[in-house]
């Protein structure tokens, strides 16, 4: 798991990169009932912000992140004008600046590389390959 | 002292050499001791081996050229670097297709290109490295051929590559691509070879064959040379 | 009237359809588009962290370039779009933006490049009166799913494009074509995205609720303007994991508007669907 020091420096490092202050959340869960990749989620987008305001590493090591299609389906609709999807990408970022990736180019397998339009690679890097 | 003037301070690697004003940055690191075994090869500006990147004094951006075609300054430092250990693909070009699909198998890197121009500018042969690899991406083969012509193989585009691409590699996919698959087959070539294995100029290698040294000579010295 | 344009990377592969219908189409409602002479690709994703500019150098450089022809600068893809627009908005806007992306390109550029959807054009320059006129009654009756998804419409600030839960744009569009848009409650959600190559499940699992709830609507076949929507929701029936029968043929909105126009099929680019619509657009 990718460590940052203590639990204050994690979510102010969020909120850094975020440019999102992750306490005006209130926990309605408006953005996981919007959520396009829920199903195949560990924490809820709602969890997973639970968890950055309490400082809590789980929201690094979640699997969320990294399933989150970036639709912002959830920025759209949070009730407390939260981007939500931009602290998917700060958390993407922290695990990415690190070196700790999900996408490899030599794990994608040569038939679904060749099948699928070039613009899903190039994004699929972008946002889950460091 | 008329020698003193005729010389430069350079630092190779950060130690300062002084070196004669005007020669090449090739030189003047043998000059200053250097032994080349590798990273030197033609010395003519074609092979591409002596890579090499500089900065003049007061400007904090990196220059390339190559070693043997570069001037030194004074105040200049460098250092070679005349091989970079790439990603390298091996395929056997005659099973392959000039598609899209063929040079994101070998390098699916290509892709993760951020557009931040730093292979064109590094580019000793000043070619528009950035252009033809998003001539590449888009599968467009044929342009990527045409436009990385002129690559020398230097590797100092994947040096500076944020995405860590290789795009002598690709580009060298792309034009062998095009030259195996895309370009038409040279028919005068074609229609030659076979007038060769058909007997047409045996008569004529045969009387060269038997001809001395001298006559030879004669015969070469008249050749027809093109314009 | 000739209007600058950027096809976008896959425009020239998988959704070649996409490029040569929008070209033909324009064509012949009097609109030529000129490919930018020198592009690269765009990006694809807007970057959502806000110390990250590399990521939109690329777009900035094709807006760029782009402002030496004219305001406007064409591109159809979702993709393309949403991002050329959201670089431009913070180029605009975002001070920071500007002066560290300005340090990348050859010109200065301060955010005069307008990027415009051909939707747009077809609703503002041409106009969807002047449509229903020239379109003929080939697909009258035909009942046209309008699919959105994400990019297009989100964030309504950045992208103005239209209202971001109820866009009727699309809609509007189809009806001038003489063909019956339905109404589905899932034509702004996400098909899933790049997640095609990582978790595979969200796009299969999106794509039949997404395919279903157009099909209980009546739809015979789905629009759009985004090649991996196109292609995730296409692939997905080829592959034979959709769970709508018949599978619904899912074309380029710019196919359906050049089959309208009865332009020749062939120019069209139906050949390279999984789910081929040609039994149904021209039987």
């Amino acid at each position: 798991m990718v460590s940052v020091g203590p639990s204050g420096e994690l979510c102010e490092k969020i909120s850094e990169i975020s440019g999102q202050n992750p306490f005006l959340c209130m926990q309605c869960g408006t953005c996981s009932a919007s959520c396009t990749g829920i199903g195949v989620m560990d924490l809820l987008p709602r969890q997973v912000v639970r968890m950055v305001q309490l400082g809590r590493r789980e929201a690094l090591a979640c699997r969320s992140i990294w399933v989150c299609s970036s639709c912002l389906a959830c920025t759209t609709r949070c009730p407390r004008g939260i981007d939500i999807a931009r602290l998917m990408e700060a958390l993407r970022a922290i695990n990415l600046r690190r070196g700790h990736e999900v996408l490899s180019p030599e794990r994608i397998p040569a038939a679904l590389l060749t099948e699928v339009p070039q613009m899903a690679v190039t994004c699929a890097f972008r946002k889950l390959s460091a | 002292m008329a020698e003193e003037k005729e010389m430069v301070s350079i630092y190779i690697m950060g130690k300062q050499y002084r070196v004669p004003y005007g020669v090449t940055i090739m030189k003047a690191m043998e000059y200053a001791g250097y032994r080349f075994i590798r990273g030197c090869g033609c010395r003519g500006g074609f092979c591409g081996a002596c890579g090499t990147v500089y900065r003049k004094p007061g400007d904090f951006r990196l220059k390339v050229g190559l070693a043997c075609q570069t001037v030194v300054e004074d105040g200049m430092h460098l250092t070679q670097i005349p091989f970079y250990p790439a990603n390298k693909a091996t395929y056997n070009l005659e099973e392959l297709t000039p598609t899209l699909a063929t040079l994101l198998r070998h390098y699916p890197e290509m892709t993760r290109c951020l557009g931040c121009n730093s292979c064109t500018r590094i580019c000793p042969q000043e070619l528009q490295v950035m252009d033809y690899m998003a001539a590449a991406q888009r599968g467009d083969i044929a342009k990527a051929a045409h436009m990385s012509f002129d690559c020398l193989m230097c590797g100092l585009c994947a040096s500076r590559c944020p995405a860590e691409i290789v795009q002598y590699n690709v580009a060298l996919l792309a034009r062998r691509l095009y030259g195996r698959h895309v370009a038409p087959r040279a028919e005068h070539l074609a229609r030659r070879v076979e007038e060769i294995k058909a007997g047409k100029f045996d008569a004529e290698i045969e009387r060269l064959m038997k001809m001395d040294r001298l006559e030879l000579q004669k015969l070469y010295d008249a050749r027809d040379i093109e314009p | 009237m000739k209007l600058p344009y950027f096809p976008g990377c896959t425009l020239y592969t998988r959704a070649r359809g996409l490029d040569h219908s929008t070209r033909a189409a324009l064509a012949a409602l009097g609109i030529e588009l000129e490919e930018l002479p020198n592009w690269t690709c765009c990006g694809t994703a807007f970057p959502l962290a806000q110390d990250s500019y590399i990521g939109m150098v690329a777009a900035a450089r094709i807006l760029d370039s782009a402002a030496q022809h004219n305001g406007r600068l064409v591109t159809v893809c979702s993709f393309c779009y949403h991002v050329l627009k959201r670089v431009n908005h913070s180029i605009k806007n975002n001070a920071e933006a500007r002066r560290k992306l300005n340090d990348y390109l050859e010109q200065g550029y301060g955010g005069e490049t307008v990027p415009v959807h051909p939707l747009e054009i077809l609703k503002h320059d041409v106009g969807f009166e002047a449509l229903r006129a020239r379109a003929r009654g080939r697909l009258k009756g035909l009942k046209v799913a309008c699919y959105y998804g994400c990019l297009l419409v989100r964030p309504a600030a950045e992208m103005a494009f239209d209202d971001p839960e109820n866009p009727t744009i699309m809609e509007e569009f189809a009806a001038a074509l003489g063909v019956e848009p339905v109404h589905f409650p899932y034509k702004t959600a996400c098909c899933g995205s790049y997640q095609v190559l990582n978790a595979y499940d969200v796009v299969a699992s999106r794509g039949r609720e997404i395919l279903a709830a157009a099909a209980a609507h009546g739809a015979q076949v789905l629009i759009t303007s985004c090649p991996l929507c196109q292609f995730n929701l296409d692939w997905l029936q080829g592959r034979g994991e959709g769970t709508v029968l018949p599978a619904l043929p899912v074309l380029y909105f710019t196919q359906l508007l050049g089959t309208a126009l009865e332009l020749p099929a062939e120019g069209l680019g139906f050949e390279s669907h999984y789910v081929d619509p040609r039994p149904l657009l021209l039987g």
